[in-house]
C-alpha cells in the first residue's frame, strides 16, 4: 500500500467514521443519562429524513429550513417518546424501556416502507460541486461537511454537558439516580431534554449521511449497528469515547476493507470480541458496572 | 373432580382436538398447513429467546445467526457427507451451542448491554461469513435440500410435517417449562430479578447466564435444521439482523416470560401478514411495532395475558 492510498483510505475512513460517530453520539446520551439502548435511533431519523425528502423535491423547501425542520422533528419524536411512552413504563422493568424503542424502530420502518414504498431515492446533497484536492487526497463535500457537522455535534454536547447546569444534572443521574433525585434533580424533565437532544441528533446525522447512500426504509439498519460497535469501543457511557470509536471504526474498516476484502462486514464482530476479551471497559470507558 | 377441573380439562383437550383436526380442516388448501408449520418453527426458535429475555433477563439481537447455524450445518452435513438426517440435526444444535459459548462466554460476565451489541454483531456477520463461504453455496444461497425423513419415512405433505411439528413444539416447550422447574431454572430466574441478591445466595451468575445462553441457541439450532429441511432453500440474507428482530418482535408480541408466549407470538406474525394480503405488506410492520409498544405498555406479557383474562373470565 503506498502513502498516497494510505492517507486516502485513511481521510476517507475519517469521513465514514463521522457518520458513525454522529449516530453513536446521539444514542450513547440517551443511554448514559436514562439508561437505555435506544434501538429506534437511526429509524427515526430515517423516517425525518424521508419527510425531509419530500419537502425538497415536491415542496420546494429551502434546504436550510429543512435541515433545521428536521431537528427540530427529531426533537419532538424524542419528547413524545419520553413523555408518552419511556415515562410509563419506566417503573415497571429496564427490559420493556428497550422493547419499546425496538417497537418504534419496527414501526418506522413500517410507516415508511407503507407510506413511500421501498424503492431507493437518491436524497441530493446538501453542497454539491467537484470533490476537493488536499495534496493526495481527495475528499467529496459533503464528505467534509459530514466531518465538520460531527464535530461541531461534539463540541455542542461537550458544552451542554460540561458546562450547563442541566448537563451536570445529566451527568449526575448517569452517576446514580437515586441520589440525584434525593439532592432535588428533577429527573424527569432532564430525561425529556436528554431524549429530546438525542434525537434531535438522530435527525441531522440520517440528513447529513443519507445522499452517500440511497434514502430506503433500511439505510439506517448498517450504520447503526456499527454506531453501536463504536459505542463499546469507546466504552459504553461517554460521548468522546463514542466519537473516537466511530472514527476509529471507520478508518479501520476502510484499511481492512482495502488489504482483506472478505472480511469487510465480519470485522465488527471481530472488533466486538476482541475489545470485549482484552479491555471490557473499551477506550475510555470507566470500570465500573452499571445495572442493566 | 371439582367442576372446574373439569371444565379446565374439557377446555384443554378441545384445544388440543382443534390442533389435531386443522389439517384435516384445511385438506384443500394446504398453504394454510403450511404457514402453521413455519409458525411452529418460529415458535421453537421464539422458546429459546424466551428462555433468554423473559426468563434469563438477556437480550440477544443475533438469535437468527445461531438458526443459520444450526440449518446450514445440518443442510451440508447430509447434502455433501452424506450424514444421516437425524445425526445432521443433532450436528446443527451442537454447533449452534458452542456458538453460543464462544460468543456468550465473553460477553455475559458484563452488563447486559455488550450481550445486545455482541450478538447484534454476531447476527450481521455469521450472514456475511456464509455468504463468502464456498460450501455453504454463497450468495446463491443453498438450494434442493432434502426434505425431512425420519427413519425410512419421508414427510414430503405438509400435513405429516405439521404433526412432527407440533409433536416437537409440545416437546421443547415442555422442556423449557421443566427447566424452569428445576433448581437451575430457580436460579435463572434469580439472576434475572436481581444478580447482586442471587450472586449473595451463592449462585454462580455467569455460569448460570451462560448455560441459559448455550440453550437457547441450541434450541434456535435446532429450529434452523428442521427449517432448512422444510423450506429446502436456505439463503444466509434471511438470517441477517432483520429476522433477529422479528423473532425478538414474535417474543415481545406473545409475551415475554410465559410459555405460551413463543407460539401465539408466532402464529400471530406469520398469519397477520397473510390475512392482511400481499398488496398491504407492510402495514403489518406497522401493525407489528404498534402491537408491540401497546404489548409493552398495557399488556406487559402480550397476547398471553390476553389468554390468562379470558382463563380467568371463564373460571378456568
Amino acid at each position: 500500500m503506498s502513502v498516497d492510498i494510505f492517507l486516502n483510505l485513511t481521510i476517507r475512513g475519517l469521513t465514514t467514521g463521522a457518520v458513525y460517530a454522529l449516530v453513536g453520539m446521539g444514542i450513547v446520551l440517551i443511554l448514559q443519562t436514562t439508561n437505555v439502548m435506544n434501538f429506534a435511533q437511526g429509524d427515526s431519523g430515517m423516517f425525518i429524513t424521508y419527510l425531509a425528502f419530500f419537502m425538497i423535491t415536491t415542496a420546494k423547501v429551502p434546504y436550510s429550513l429543512v435541515l433545521i425542520l428536521a431537528i427540530l422533528a427529531g426533537a419532538v419524536i424524542g419528547l413524545i417518546v419520553e413523555r408518552f411512552m419511556m415515562r410509563s413504563v419506566r417503573s415497571r422493568s429496564h427490559l420493556s424501556l428497550i422493547m419499546l424503542t425496538l417497537g418504534l424502530s419496527l414501526l418506522f420502518q413500517g410507516l415508511a416502507a407503507f407510506l413511500f414504498k421501498t424503492e431507493p431515492r437518491l436524497f441530493p446533497p446538501l453542497v454539491s460541486g467537484d470533490p476537493i484536492k488536499i495534496g493526495p487526497v481527495v475528499l467529496g463535500r459533503q464528505d467534509i461537511v459530514v466531518l465538520l457537522a460531527a464535530i461541531v455535534t461534539f463540541g455542542i454536547l461537550y458544552l451542554f454537558l460540561y458546562r450547563t447546569k442541566q448537563g451536570a444534572a445529566a451527568r449526575s443521574i448517569s452517576q446514580d439516580e437515586y441520589a440525584a433525585r434525593v439532592l432535588g434533580i428533577p429527573t424527569p424533565s432532564i430525561y425529556m431534554l436528554v431524549w429530546a437532544i438525542g434525537s434531535a441528533m438522530a435527525g441531522l446525522a440520517a440528513l447529513l449521511i443519507v445522499p452517500r447512500f440511497s434514502l430506503e426504509p433500511s439505510f439506517m439498519g448498517l450504520i447503526q449497528v456499527k454506531a453501536f460497535t463504536a459505542i463499546v469501543l469507546g466504552g459504553m457511557g461517554s460521548v468522546f469515547g463514542a466519537a473516537v470509536g466511530g472514527l476509529i471504526i471507520g478508518v479501520v474498516e476502510n484499511l481492512v476493507a482495502y488489504q482483506f476484502p472478505a472480511i469487510k462486514d465480519s470485522f465488527m464482530l471481530i472488533v466486538i470480541v476482541i475489545v470485549l476479551l482484552v479491555m471490557p471497559q473499551g477506550l475510555f470507558g470507566k470500570r465500573s458496572q452499571r445495572r442493566f | 373432580m371439582t367442576p372446574s377441573r373439569l371444565r379446565r380439562l374439557m377446555v384443554n383437550s378441545s384445544i388440543a382436538a382443534l390442533v389435531l383436526l386443522l389439517p384435516l380442516v384445511f385438506r384443500t388448501r394446504p398453504s394454510i398447513i403450511g404457514y402453521l408449520n413455519i409458525a411452529m418453527l418460529y415458535a421453537i426458535a421464539t422458546q429459546g429467546l424466551n428462555l433468554l429475555m423473559g426468563f434469563g433477563g438477556l437480550v440477544s439481537l443475533g438469535h437468527a445467526a445461531f438458526m443459520a447455524i444450526g440449518g446450514y450445518t445440518a443442510a451440508v452435513l447430509v447434502m455433501t457427507y452424506n450424514v444421516n438426517m437425524f445425526l445432521a440435526i443433532v450436528a446443527g444444535v451442537a454447533t449452534a451451542g458452542v456458538f453460543g459459548l464462544v460468543i456468550g462466554f465473553p460477553s455475559l460476565r458484563l452488563s447486559g448491554f455488550y450481550l445486545a451489541v455482541a450478538t447484534m454483531a454476531l447476527g450481521s456477520s455469521v450472514a456475511d461469513v456464509i455468504k463468502r463461504l464456498e460450501i455453504t453455496g454463497g450468495d446463491y444461497g443453498l438450494i434442493n435440500i432434502p426434505s425431512l425423513r425420519l427413519g425410512g419415512w419421508e414427510l414430503a405433505s405438509e400435513a405429516s410435517r405439521y404433526y412432527v411439528f407440533a409433536g416437537i413444539v409440545v416437546v421443547v416447550f415442555l422442556a423449557v417449562r421443566n427447566f424452569l422447574r428445576s433448581r437451575s431454572g430457580r436460579a435463572v430466574r434469580a439472576v434475572r430479578d436481581s444478580e447482586m441478591t442471587a450472586a449473595a445466595m451463592g449462585v454462580n451468575v455467569a455460569a448460570y447466564k451462560l448455560v441459559t445462553f448455550v440453550f437457547a441457541a441450541c434450541i434456535a439450532g435446532l429450529s434452523g435444521a428442521l427449517y432448512a429441511f422444510t423450506i429446502s432453500y436456505l439463503h444466509p440474507m434471511n438470517f441477517g439482523l432483520v429476522f433477529s428482530i422479528e423473532l425478538l418482535s414474535m417474543s415481545i408480541i406473545g409475551g415475554l416470560g410465559t410459555i405460551i408466549g413463543p407460539i401465539l407470538g408466532a402464529v400471530f406474525w406469520v398469519m397477520l401478514p397473510i390475512v392482511i394480503g400481499g398488496r398491504m405488506e407492510y402495514l403489518s410492520t406497522v401493525i407489528f411495532g404498534l402491537s408491540i409498544i401497546g404489548s409493552v405498555m398495557f399488556l406487559p406479557k402480550g397476547l398471553s395475558e390476553l389468554v390468562t383474562r379470558i382463563q380467568t373470565r371463564l373460571k378456568l
